[in-house]
């Protein structure tokens, strides 16, 4: 069972790296779509591994069901073709200096990471989908409330911004 | 090393990822995309770290959860931006939305 979950956890990981990657590095949007699609499938993976199904679920359903789809009504409503946003890719220059950033800052956190180990429970807990509820319903009720208003408001200011007037200009 | 610290490691990685998006895109949507995935290892980060440790697992999860909704709505929030500016400057090049002229 423990080789199991080895294999598992390396195989989500491959999937995440090379979705990444194909996210960050494909011209055509639809493509780095398509590799944003397969971390979030990948990550969903780790919470089932990390025994959190109702996470995993939840990163399914909120995130590749809608977050990805929200992001191609951007890409088809921007009219942005297969070739033609990110066609010419950046300069040298800049991407030596993005590299530079990256590795600085995950330098940092991966060596604190690295050298300060936590004190962990081999096993991951179990949270039963009860415990969750109960947790939303009591003592962090109003986090929950406040994010359904969060959720109303920014829903709002999307009709809002992209309402096209029709007596206007 | 520990199962935590291996977990962590693939959430920095995201991270890493994300920001190099987010430097180096050139179109809005890019970034967008990009944002997703640094929330995605934050994510991950918050659950092995909850789950792995003697911490509350409810508080990560549900914790992960909010920044799920948080993702939801700024995606929605980004992409209504998005049209305006495709409306407004042809374009979602950031080479070229550099105005702030009215």
């Amino acid at each position: 069972m423990e080789d199991m979950a080895k294999i598992a956890f390396g195989l989500y990981t491959l999937i995440i790296l090379g979705g990444s990657v194909l996210a960050v590095g494909a011209k055509s949007l639809v493509r780095a779509m398509v590799g944003l699609i397969a971390t979030l499938l990948g990550v969903a993976g780790m919470y089932m591994l990390l025994n959190s199904p109702f996470m995993a679920l939840m990163q399914i359903l909120i995130y590749v069901g809608a977050i990805s789809v929200l992001i191609f009504f951007a890409i088809m409503l921007t009219r942005a073709d297969a070739g033609g946003e990110e066609a010419e890719s950046a300069p040298l220059r800049q991407n030596l200096l993005s590299l530079l950033a990256v590795l600085s800052v995950g330098g940092i956190l991966g060596w604190l990471v690295l050298t300060r180990p936590l004190a962990t429970t081999g096993v991951p807990v179990e949270v039963s989908i009860e415990k969750l509820g109960l947790g939303l319903l009591g003592p962090y009720g109003l986090a929950f409330e406040l994010i359904s208003v969060v959720l109303l408001v920014s829903m709002a200011g999307a009709v809002l911004l992209a309402w096209e007037r029709r007596n206007g200009k | 090393m520990s199962a935590l610290t291996l977990y962590q490691l693939v959430a920095l990685i995201l991270l890493m990822a994300g920001l190099f998006g987010i430097a180096q895109r050139r179109s809005l949507v890019g970034m967008l995309i990009s944002v997703e995935l640094m929330l995605n290892g934050a994510g991950l980060s918050i659950v092995a770290a909850s789950q792995l440790t003697p911490a509350n697992a409810v508080l990560g999860q549900l914790g992960t959860l909010f920044v799920m909704g948080l993702a939801a709505a700024e995606a929605t929030l980004v992409l209504a931006i998005i049209v305006v500016i495709a409306r407004r400057f042809g374009t979602t090049k950031t080479s070229v939305v550099s105005t702030l002229k009215g």
